[in-house]
């Protein structure tokens, strides 16, 4: 192998940067300036890099051309090749490898990550079922689109739900649920604004965490969402495992419709009863909600790993064969649970007897926080805390999964 | 897997928890620290557990426990705080706690640490376990027991595995070191001592030495039955019928007994009282015996005799025993000469209190017996007056309202009982500043809701006033391109303090600029033989730079010069109130503040000229006068230099006229 050039870790994140160096792969982290005294007291290479100050400057489109800076100091280091962490590095790691590879469609392909209209419109192209969507402006688009949605379904005792959300966020942030005239009025402002309606996708939702390289799956990893928001399990449970296939092929097909090459994406899908699979969305970066540790408890190994080796065009084959195991087999069933504060003021923590005693229980990281006011929360924001489950029996881990999302473990 | 958690499954998930934080490398240790320190915490839910704890203590340092924290330097680690630590709900009583059984370790020579040797360690374990007591030895459990917090009880625990590891033979030594320390210093509030007599003398009946054995029962007796007709009669009742038995030599034999006890300790036993209570209904001829006091003292008393029966009537009960204390350094002082006291204190007696004072007053002593707001007031101005370097600042971050109580009890007792009565009846203080009149009612924040209230009344009472108008004077002048304490301090204390004002950080770099001629113009100012013989006249407060028992930066504290003087051996020392009432701790680089032995009155903090310059970043001076700083021999300066730039220094950077050049030393 020749002498290694580093890879770019867009974003900070100690489990990926711990990844890269047990691969012993060289990497400099492009993070923020906040990061940067931690990152030099560990002699971590460090590029400070203040996303959440230009995203709210610089629109999506022009990143690219403000991305040279960046790529003149990555230069310095002899970086050959970026990976995105986060939904707001994605565009910024196109941007550097469309400059490192000398072909600037990359950074418009990453752009299809981070637009929920574009990548919709992508993935029908390429054959995928989606859900009737248009691009809303206004209130009056939005009474338009409910209305046209209600043409359709003639449904006599209730209107049908229709689903609000911003181009360009992760997860649940700016997701708005109308079902009537009186929602558009209460529950939307302008800072909704564009936005992408769609329609609401009946079936049990699930998400897919598919490492791809030349083009072809190597590990597809299905979580199901127990309680939406809240609370997930990986490997999913018997019903949704036995269309495994079904969902591969799903997978395969948004692959090819987006012409992905490398990396790891990281779909939504709704099963339907009929046994058909819709399109939610997609993100191309590390999934939230603990999904990479419950695929490493359960699987055995270490998907921050396999997100680095996935990303890299030069990985030979070889490597893949000795780092997945069979998707088929998973080591029992793991599960998170996201804890988010329902007081505005924490006193205490109440860590229940049966949680602990439950024999799904694994454990948990909360502790009575320092800082007792609990802040704002948009979307699902950042869970507080979160409690793990594992068991070889999937009930012992759904049922918790279930029953524990209405405990207030703050108080 | 699938199993409830037993004891043996817990132990092996701390183990599973600690190797995983082992083998991180050091930059990724946070990813792991979380979970271990959640298994640590159900170790120390059981006794097993937290010596299992203890026996994996001499790898928490090379695995990285610490890493990144607080904790992570054990020289930086201040004993004084752990006991705070250890009551908070939350992971840090967790890692406070391992922190200590790492401590223990090192102590015990189980593992070496680069920044701390065996020997250190134990140092820093004894002064613990000395700061703990409450925790080795555990109140009885009662009703309020009860609600005794999980912290507690892990404490409680961790303190059974560190006195199993350190001998409480140890701690006894360490334990009268503390007593005589603090009671040294005659604070006004003393149930810190109190607690800590009381538990040395649990520790009579275990192997203690007889010399220490002596020790812990004189200051037991202090505060107890002292006298054999007291051990005889302890119901109080019973002891005050007894006293009527008693013929004049006898009484005179009681009353010398407790006197010479409170002189001695500078603890009043509540024996003490019920006799002074009775001489002063029918023996008031035995007052002067019964306080031990000097000629001064007693003059005082005989020029003023209904006044001091009556506030002996009116201050002087059980709960309020100490201020018995206060009253006898009270009359010694001659305060009741001064033209405004009189009326002063007559005043606070029918003083109309508003409530929510009243209830703060009431709410100082657990039991109150039947006594006022105003007894309790006129109580704690008496021991102002009596002790004025015996107010403290409690846990308070006040240290400028203790200092301002202190120096006016000393120089304006009058003023001082103004304001009280001011505050206590009005709610309300005023001071000018610039030309405006600053109303404490009108100011918002301020300290009041969350002032710890283990405080004497006079603070109690003052200092959420005092806190809040300092803040706005601050405030107000806190954009001026220099230092505002030059601004406010004069107008705060008052017309006592010069308006000569310097200091060794230029104000908007931070930067340590010019330090010689700093430490020149202090000698120049204020080193008799420099200063061209100027006495101090009132004390100066100072600002110096806290330093741990390793020279490294604390913090900055608010002090007050008292005096400069030689010392019984012929050294110039500077004598300082410290308003933190623990006024010996060690400073690193064999500078270590004493409270007696060196001359000191009682109160007084004191160390050798230099050294105490060596810690010192602000004061106040007198621009008339002044003498030759150029006098001061280089070598002085130099040395003076050399112990700053080594200790706080190092956290500055050093530019301008310096002793040493600005290359000096790593940057």
């Amino acid at each position: 192998m020749e002498a290694k050039q580093p890879v770019a870790l867009i974003g900070w994140s100690l489990p990926m940067m711990e990844a890269a160096d047990r691969l012993n792969r060289p990497f400099v982290v492009v993070g923020p300036p906040s990061c940067e005294s931690y990152a030099r007291r560990y002699d971590i290479p460090f590029v400070g890099w203040d996303f959440e100050r230009l995203n709210n400057e610089i629109p999506m489109e022009q990143r690219l051309e403000h991305a040279g800076e960046l790529y003149d100091r990555l230069k310095e280091y002899g970086v050959r090749l970026a990976i995105p962490l986060f939904e707001e590095t994605v565009e910024w790691a196109g941007a550097l490898n469309g400059m490192f590879r000398e072909d600037p469609r990359l950074f418009y392909h990453s752009l299809l990550f981070r637009h929920k209209a574009k990548m919709k419109r992508r993935a029908l192209i390429g054959g995928l079922s989606v859900g009737v969507f248009e691009e809303g402006n206004n209130r009056e688009d939005v009474r338009r689109f409910l209305q046209r949605i209600n043409d359709v379904h003639l449904q006599a005792d209730r209107e049908a739900p229709i689903h609000i959300k911003p181009f360009d966020r992760a997860g649940a942030a700016g997701h708005r649920l109308i079902q009537s005239e009186k929602d558009i009025e209460e529950k939307l402002d302008d800072s909704n604004f564009p936005c992408l309606m769609e329609s609401h996708l009946e079936g049990v939702e699930v998400s897919c965490e598919v490492f791809i390289h030349r083009g072809k799956i190597k590990f597809l990893n299905i979580t199901e969402y127990v309680v939406f928001g809240y609370s997930m399990m990986a490997p999913p449970s018997p019903e949704i495992e036995k269309k495994r296939p079904q969902i591969r092929k799903a997978c395969q097909q948004l692959i090819d419709a987006f012409q992905l090459e490398y990396g790891v994406i990281h779909p939504e899908f709704f099963l339907a009863d009929d046994g058909r699979i819709h399109f939610g969305e997609v993100a191309f970066r590390v999934p939230g909600g603990h999904i990479y540790e419950l695929i490493q408890k359960t699987y055995g190994f270490n998907p921050f790993e396999a997100h680095l080796l996935c990303f890299d065009p030069d990985v030979k084959d070889e490597e893949f064969k000795s780092l997945f195991p069979d998707e088929r087999k998973a080591n029992g069933h793991a599960g998170s649970l996201l804890v988010y504060p329902r007081v505005k003021r924490i006193q205490g923590l109440d860590i229940p007897k049966e949680l602990e005693e439950h024999p799904g229980f694994d454990r948990h990281n909360m502790f009575t926080p320092v800082e007792r006011k609990v802040p704002d929360r948009e979307g699902y924001g950042n869970h507080h805390g979160t409690v793990f489950f594992y068991h070889q029996d999937c009930e012992q881990v759904r049922q918790p999964l279930r029953d524990f999302v209405k405990h207030d473990f703050y108080i | 897997m699938a199993m409830e958690m037993t004891e043996k499954n817990r132990a092996d998930r701390f183990v599973q928890a600690l190797n995983t934080l082992a083998e991180a490398q050091p930059f990724a240790k946070q990813l792991y620290q979380n979970h271990f320190f959640q298994e640590a915490g159900r170790q120390m839910d059981t006794l097993d557990g937290m010596e299992m704890l203890y026996s994996y203590a001499d790898r928490f340092d090379e695995a990285g426990v610490f890493e990144g924290g607080p904790w992570q330097d054990p020289s930086k680690l201040q004993p004084n705080l752990v006991n705070g630590s250890l009551r908070v709900d939350g992971v840090e009583s967790i890692v406070a706690a391992l922190s200590e059984l790492r401590m223990v370790a090192i102590a015990q020579g189980r593992v070496e640490h680069e920044k701390v040797s065996a020997e250190e360690a134990k140092e820093y374990v004894n002064e613990v376990m000395a700061l703990n007591l409450d925790f080795i030895f555990p109140e009885e459990v009662d009703d309020e027991g009860a609600q005794q917090g999980k912290e507690t009880e892990r404490a409680q625990r961790l303190f059974k595995v560190i006195v199993d590891q350190m001998s409480l033979k140890a701690l006894s030594g360490t334990l009268i070191e503390e007593i005589v320390r603090l009671s040294v210093q005659r604070p006004i509030m003393v149930d810190r001592i109190q607690l800590m007599v009381e538990k040395a003398a649990q520790l009579m009946n275990s192997n203690v030495d007889e010399e220490h054995r002596k020790e812990i029962e004189r200051y037991y007796r202090a505060i107890s039955q002292l006298t054999p007709l007291s051990q005889k009669h302890s119901d109080y009742k019973d002891y005050r019928q007894e006293l009527k038995n008693l013929d004049e030599g006898e009484l005179k034999k009681e009353a010398e007994a407790f006197a010479e006890s409170m002189r001695e300790t500078g603890l009043v036993s509540p024996y003490h009282v019920i006799l002074i209570r009775y001489l002063n209904r029918s023996k008031t001829d035995l007052l002067p015996t019964a306080l031990s006091l000097n000629a001064k003292g007693k003059a005082n008393l005989e020029e003023n005799l209904s006044l001091v029966r009556e506030l002996i009537k009116v201050a002087i009960h059980l709960p309020t025993r100490q201020s018995l204390y206060g009253f006898a350094r009270m009359l010694e002082r001659g305060v009741l000469s001064y033209h405004p006291v009189v009326p002063g204190l007559r005043r606070l007696v029918e003083l109309d209190i508003i409530p929510n004072v009243r209830q703060t007053l009431l709410n100082a002593f657990s039991d109150t017996d039947g006594l006022t707001a105003n007894d309790i007031m006129t109580a704690g101005v008496i021991s102002v007056l009596g002790q004025p370097l015996g107010v403290g600042q409690g846990l308070n971050p006040t240290c400028q309202s203790a200092r301002a109580l202190s120096l006016w009890s000393i120089h304006a007792p009058g003023y001082l009982l103004e304001l009280v009565a001011r505050a206590a009846r009005d709610g309300d203080i005023d001071m000018d500043f610039e030309g405006d009149t600053i109303h404490s009612k009108d100011l918002p924040g301020g300290l009041a809701p969350e002032l710890h209230k283990e405080l004497d009344p006079v603070s109690l009472i003052l200092v959420p006033h005092l806190d809040r108008i300092y803040a706005e004077m601050v405030r107000r002048v806190q954009f001026r391109l220099d230092d505002p304490h030059k601004w406010v301090n004069p107008a705060f204390y008052g017309q006592w303090i010069p308006n000569g004002f310097t200091k060794v950080f230029d104000h908007l770099t931070g930067n340590v600029t010019d330090y010689a001629p700093f430490v020149r113009l202090f000698y120049a100012t204020h080193h008799p033989e420099y200063n061209e013989g100027y006495e101090m006249t009132y004390p100066n407060p100072v600002g110096i730079c806290i330093t741990t028992v390793y020279g490294k930066m604390l913090g900055f504290h608010a002090i007050s010069i008292q005096r400069i003087a030689k010392d019984p051996k012929g050294e110039y020392r500077v004598y300082f109130y410290n308003p933190n009432n623990d006024s010996s701790q060690n400073w690193g680089q064999g500078i270590k503040p004493a409270v007696r032995g060196h001359g000191e009155y009682e109160g007084e903090s004191s160390l050798p000229f230099h050294q105490f310059v060596s810690r010192l970043y602000a004061f106040h001076y007198n621009p008339y006068e002044q003498g030759d700083a150029f006098a001061v021999e280089d070598e002085t300066v130099e040395q003076i230099e050399k112990l700053a730039r080594e200790s706080w220094g190092q956290e500055y950077n050093w530019i301008g006229k310096n002793a040493l050049g600005c290359g000096y030393g790593a940057m």
